[in-house]
């Protein structure tokens, strides 16, 4: 496997459960040692020289297990800065401007076990900002959140690319995260790189599109769903919903005839727009066999 | 110029962490405590000589030292890992070997204040009084090096084997042998096994009120010999451990 992510870049880094990203991740961050091959973070080899690698590099892996329970939000934050060499002197105003930029102000004198989870989350990544890095990895950083706070993290680290021009590699099951927060993405499976591009470029080639046919009654499509690359089916207010993610224009109306001959009374067909995750799966499916 | 930061940020979350569970502290203290009378009383109505029963207060608060400085390298390493934040202390730009030691650096601290409370109390119930100088914090520390070797060791085998914990309280009943072996024989092998000669100095200076100049550069050699020793072993093994950690992927997997 081979990849390279350029400084200020903002990479997502995707593939399905068992692909090796955490591993990956691992290796970069020397808690796992690579069996061959070599990792550079600043040109620093990551695997002989990990401590002087160490210096440029901060985590957050596997979401709030990052964190000292027992501390408070405040005290988390100056030992994290001060793991890293960082004196209180230096950190002063920047442990201030991240309480307040996280909303964890109210919170700074609270133990971290009291906290709530999307709490703990972003208390996490501000001690991973602490650090003073240039190189920030981000290990499912919205995991297990809810859609209000893992919209507020999203919004946080897409400042955090714009405005501090960090390094950020990020891998996340959460394709919200990606599409919005990144500007490429690779996506591995099975120890091998099956696609790095710009979200743009992947979207265009692997753009699918999204349909839901409305039909009338209740219907299980079982030849149809043989044919055709159907997502969900369910039955809503005396209608089945078929969703189909389709590739070309023919393959629609095909499926619109297939439908006719099955004897269902079509309703209506809404098209919805292609998310990463239609893009993901296709990859996937395509390259990763 | 960075190692000091560091130092200070352990020492900090050490005492910031003991602050908050003090109570627990206090009761886990209270618990050895009792034991130590259950132990003394005992043998005082076996009518034991002054000297025993002095040197039974000098072996019980060095096996609670020596018990309370290998824990921290090999319950805590438990913890960390089990906890998750493991990895964190690992992604600096010191090797973790240094943070342990710095870890420990700042429990020795706060644990000889504790051993010499503890010791101070263990006088006044007993009677039994002992002659206490600075020389003390110097044979303390040379004979808990050894410990701190062995802690390494526990720590590292914690890191690939996660479940070693019946293993330290092996180690637990090891080191009241270890302690106890010089008023057992005087076969050489008390040079060689940890604490052991540490303990025959530190009575010798508790209880027979020895001062630093009064032993022999052999004396000093031979335990300063010992402990590094130890802890050369403790942090190859460590370094060895942590590499099959590395390699198998088990840092952090708990």
């Amino acid at each position: 496997m081979s990849f390279s992510v350029d400084e200020g870049e903002v990479v997502g880094f995707l593939g399905p459960n068992g692909a090796g990203k955490t591993t990956t991740i691992k290796c970069i961050c020397g808690l796992v040692q690579p069996t061959s091959g070599r990792i550079k973070i600043f040109g620093i080899d990551a695997v002989d020289e990990t401590r002087k690698a160490m210096r440029y590099t901060s985590a957050v892996l596997e979401g709030n297990r990052n964190i000292y329970w027992r501390l408070t939000t405040k005290e988390n934050l100056e030992f994290f800065a001060g793991l890293q060499g960082r004196s209180k002197n230096e950190i002063v105003s920047e442990i201030d401007s991240l309480l307040d930029q996280f909303d964890l102000r109210d919170k700074e004198n609270t133990p971290a076990r009291k906290l709530s989870r999307g709490m703990q989350q972003k208390l996490a990544l501000a001690c991973a900002l602490i650090r003073g890095t240039d190189f920030l990895i981000l290990d499912e950083p919205t995991l297990g959140l809810d859609v209000k706070t893992s919209k507020e993290l999203r919004r946080y680290l897409l400042k955090l690319a714009e405005d501090q021009g960090k390094t950020i590699l990020l891998s996340s099951h959460d394709m919200n995260v990606v599409e919005e927060v990144c500007e490429r993405v690779i996506i591995i499976n099975n120890g091998r790189v099956l696609a790095d591009d710009l979200v743009e470029n992947l979207k265009s080639v692997f753009d699918v599109h999204l349909y839901d046919f409305f039909i009338e009654g209740k219907h299980r499509f079982e030849k149809i769903r043989g044919s055709h690359q159907v997502t969900d089916i369910r039955y809503v207010n005396g209608k089945t919903r078929l969703r189909v993610a389709l590739k070309e224009r023919d393959s629609f109306y095909r499926l619109v005839d297939d439908l006719k001959n099955e004897g269902a009374k079509l309703d209506r067909v809404k098209n919805l727009d292609t998310h990463m995750e239609e893009i993901f799966m296709n990859i996937i499916e395509e390259r990763g066999r | 110029m960075r190692d000091h930061i560091i130092f200070y940020s352990l020492l900090k979350k050490y005492f910031i962490e003991l602050k908050r569970y003090f109570l627990n502290t206090l009761m886990s203290m209270g618990g050895i405590f009792l034991l130590f009378m259950m132990v003394f009383f005992g043998l005082a109505s076996f009518e034991a000589g002054t000297e025993t029963l002095k040197g039974t207060i000098v072996g019980f608060a060095m096996w609670t030292f020596a018990v309370m400085a290998y824990s921290e390298m090999s319950w805590s390493l438990l913890e960390e890992a089990r906890d998750g934040t493991l990895e964190q202390l690992y992604l600096t730009p010191v090797s973790f070997r240094r943070i342990s030691a710095y870890r420990v650096l700042s429990s020795f601290l706060f644990q000889f204040v504790l051993f010499m409370i503890f010791l101070t109390a263990m006088m006044v119930v007993t009677g039994e009084y002992l002659t206490l100088g600075p020389g003390v914090i110097v044979l303390v520390g040379l004979s808990l090096i050894s410990v701190y070797g062995i802690g390494y060791i526990m720590g590292g085998l914690s890191l690939v084997f996660k479940k070693v914990q019946a293993g330290n309280q092996i180690l637990q009943f090891m080191f009241i042998l270890f302690l106890v072996l010089p008023t057992i024989t005087e076969h050489p092998i008390i040079y060689a096994t940890p604490i052991s000669w540490g303990n025959v100095l530190i009575n010798r200076m508790l209880v027979g009120g020895y001062t630093l100049l009064d032993f022999s550069l052999m004396d000093i050699s031979i335990l300063l010999l010992n402990s590094l020793a130890y802890l050369a072993v403790g942090v190859a093994a460590f370094t060895y451990l942590e590499k099959i950690a590395k390699e198998r992927g088990l840092l952090g997997h708990y």
